[in-house]
């Protein structure tokens, strides 16, 4: 069993070490490994303007995403966990997933379709891209913490704080969000993974100023092979950061209501 | 008559889309008194719990607590201490900041203190800095009372707070309950399935049955005069059976002619006879009246008793003794001979 598991393990690393050898190795033509060891496709990168722009346009609508399906994802849930009738809840739930369901490319049509309007001239903008972005990940969220407020039983909670005296904001504050910190931590990190590595609706909603990474990257692809690998090995940092970000401010936005409590 | 702490007035409540219901409920709990309400599930014992917290809305009466109408009051309005089934800790806080909770709500000062010496009286001070997945499920439990109990409610409410302890466990807090309740003279609604916990630690004992009151009473009261034959049967172990009154003190039941004291019923009335299994005695009567001759059929040990079956002609009598000899004979003093009409 433990052989299965090391294959596996090794079969799902694979490519990421064979792009952090690519992005050192100096020349690499159909070899099976890259001659030399260079950090120039880095310096690169770095020195590419277009790529440095992505990488701070994938980093905020990262962290814009991450608030925003905050800010949504936990009232939604809390509606969706505490509404009296199945029905609505059923409901919600669907409407929850339905981004899931629906292709990020059929999203993306969408998207072109409305904010191409002279009514909504938005298209290319930053907050399109964050609409879009948000629309596509807000159902991880969102599922994942109902899921949590039945583990925990959530409605006792309340009930429990309500008896004590507390309002119903108190409730949210004090109870809700210090209750849910890990669950909201493992969400925005699956937000952020997604955020930062979303390359179809990107793609159709994106302008010139605001195209995120994955969508620079495609460029790199088209150049030397140990450019491209320094320019993915990157966006696999930048995904990392973003979800270990992600997840430390969910904890901290846990730990200071447990604190204030 | 003593003015209630905590009473519901006539009332019902349904819960839509199904088929229950509570109707012209009237329920009081007394200053200082411990009412318990047993019943069996779906009986609605949790739903008059829930009525008197505020979690439901009653459809037609009023709850009264203090003299003052609070049927339209939120939870938070009502003062009431409320012990949940599954404690309802909050994961998040220390066991010193659940208890203190209710008072930082409300801005107290000195909070802290005052939810430490709280811990303290329930002999949780040690542990005032553990969370909840830190501290035993007694541990918690008494963490749930002291939070309850904390701000001075003006009435106590416990959901089947024992049922998700094992057995030596509610014992010791069944005694605890009890005597933090004595303590703080708080009128107190306890809501349980289980019955010998409503018997042992009650001052009035309410069953229900489908949504009504079957009896109300002291312990004593429903278990030695049970009304009906279900409140019989559900309090207590009990022999049952259907008989005929036949002669002026006795009545005639499949196992046979059982004497019993004077009756005041008329010759022919249809009764329910209620032997308590405590109540039939080993050996023949000197007097031979209702002794029975059979073969036993099951014996378990209970430790300082044993509960036996033994299966006369017409049935089976079921008794328990704290004698260990061997059982073929018994007898059933005709004054422990109950009849329920």
């Amino acid at each position: 069993m433990a052989w299965v598991t090391g294959c596996y393990l090794a079969y799902l690393a694979l490519p990421i070490v064979l792009l952090i050898v690519g992005s050192i190795g100096e020349i690499w033509l159909n070899t099976l490994l890259p001659h030399g060891l260079t950090g120039r496709w880095y310096l690169d990168v770095w020195s590419d303007g277009s790529f440095r722009r992505a990488f701070v346009v994938s980093l905020e609508v990262a962290a814009a995403t991450c608030l925003v399906t905050t800010l949504i994802g936990l009232p939604l849930a809390y509606g969706i966990y505490g509404a009296g009738s199945r029905g609505v809840r059923a409901a919600g739930r669907l409407i929850a997933l339905l981004p899931i369901a629906v292709p990020p490319l059929v999203l993306g049509f969408g998207f072109v379709l409305v904010f191409s309007s002279d009514v909504l001239p938005y298209l290319g903008s930053l907050w399109v891209l964050i609409a879009g972005h948000v629309v596509l990940t807000l159902p991880y969220i969102v599922q994942t913490l109902v899921a949590d407020m039945r583990h925990l039983r959530l409605g006792t909670l309340l009930q429990a704080a309500e008896s004590l005296g507390a309002s119903g904001p108190r409730r949210f504050f004090d109870i809700v969000v210090p209750s849910l910190r890990h669950s909201l931590g493992s969400g925005l990190v699956t937000v952020a993974a997604l955020s930062i590595g979303e390359f179809q609706l990107s793609n159709l909603v994106a302008g010139f100023l605001t195209r995120p990474y994955p969508v620079v990257l495609l460029q790199a692809f088209y150049g030397a092979t140990g450019f491209a690998c320094a320019a993915t090995t990157i966006l696999l940092a930048l995904a990392l950061l973003g979800s270990v970000t992600g997840s430390l401010a969910a904890r901290g936005t846990g730990a200071a209501g447990a604190a204030s409590a | 008559m003593t003015a209630s702490t905590l009473a519901l007035e006539d009332v019902a409540f349904a819960y839509p889309g199904s088929g229950f219901r509570i109707e012209r409920l009237d329920l009081a709990v007394a200053p200082g008194d411990l009412v318990a309400v047993i019943g069996a599930s779906g009986s609605g014992k949790s739903t008059v719990l829930k009525l008197a917290a505020g979690f439901l809305a009653p459809t037609r009466g009023r709850i009264v607590i203090d003299g003052a109408d609070v049927t339209g009051a939120p939870p938070r309005m009502r003062d009431l201490g409320v012990v949940f089934q599954a404690y309802a800790l909050f994961p998040h806080m220390t066991a010193l900041e659940n208890v203190a909770y209710p008072l930082k709500v409300r801005g107290v000062a000195g909070r802290r203190e005052q939810a430490m010496r709280m811990l303290d009286v329930v002999g949780l001070a040690a542990f005032a800095e553990r969370r909840p997945d830190q501290l035993s499920g007694g541990q918690q439990q008494r963490v749930a009372l002291a939070r309850a109990l904390v701000f001075r409610p003006r009435a106590l409410l416990l959901d089947e707070p024992l049922s998700a302890l094992d057995a030596a466990l509610r014992g010791e807090m069944r005694d605890e309950i009890r005597r933090l309740q004595r303590q703080h003279a708080i009128a107190t609604l306890h809501v349980t399935h289980d019955q010998e916990e409503a018997l042992s630690m009650a001052d009035r004992v309410v069953v229900m049955r489908e949504g009504r009151i079957e009896q109300a009473g002291t312990p004593r009261q429903l278990y030695e005069a049970p009304r009906t034959r279900w409140v019989a049967s559900f309090v207590g172990r009990a022999n049952l059976w259907e008989g005929v009154v036949r002669e002026t003190a006795a009545v005639e039941t499949p196992i046979g002619l059982l004497r019993a004291n004077a009756l005041r019923l008329s010759l022919g009335t249809r009764v329910t006879v209620l032997v308590r299994p405590e109540n039939v005695r080993l050996g023949a009567a000197a007097d031979g009246a209702n002794t029975f001759r059979g073969r036993l059929v099951r014996d378990r040990f209970l430790g300082a008793t044993r509960r036996y079956d033994l299966e006369v002609t017409g049935g089976t009598i079921v008794g328990e003794t704290p004698e260990s000899n061997a059982i073929d004979v018994v007898h059933i003093p005709p004054d422990r001979v109950q009849l329920i009409q």
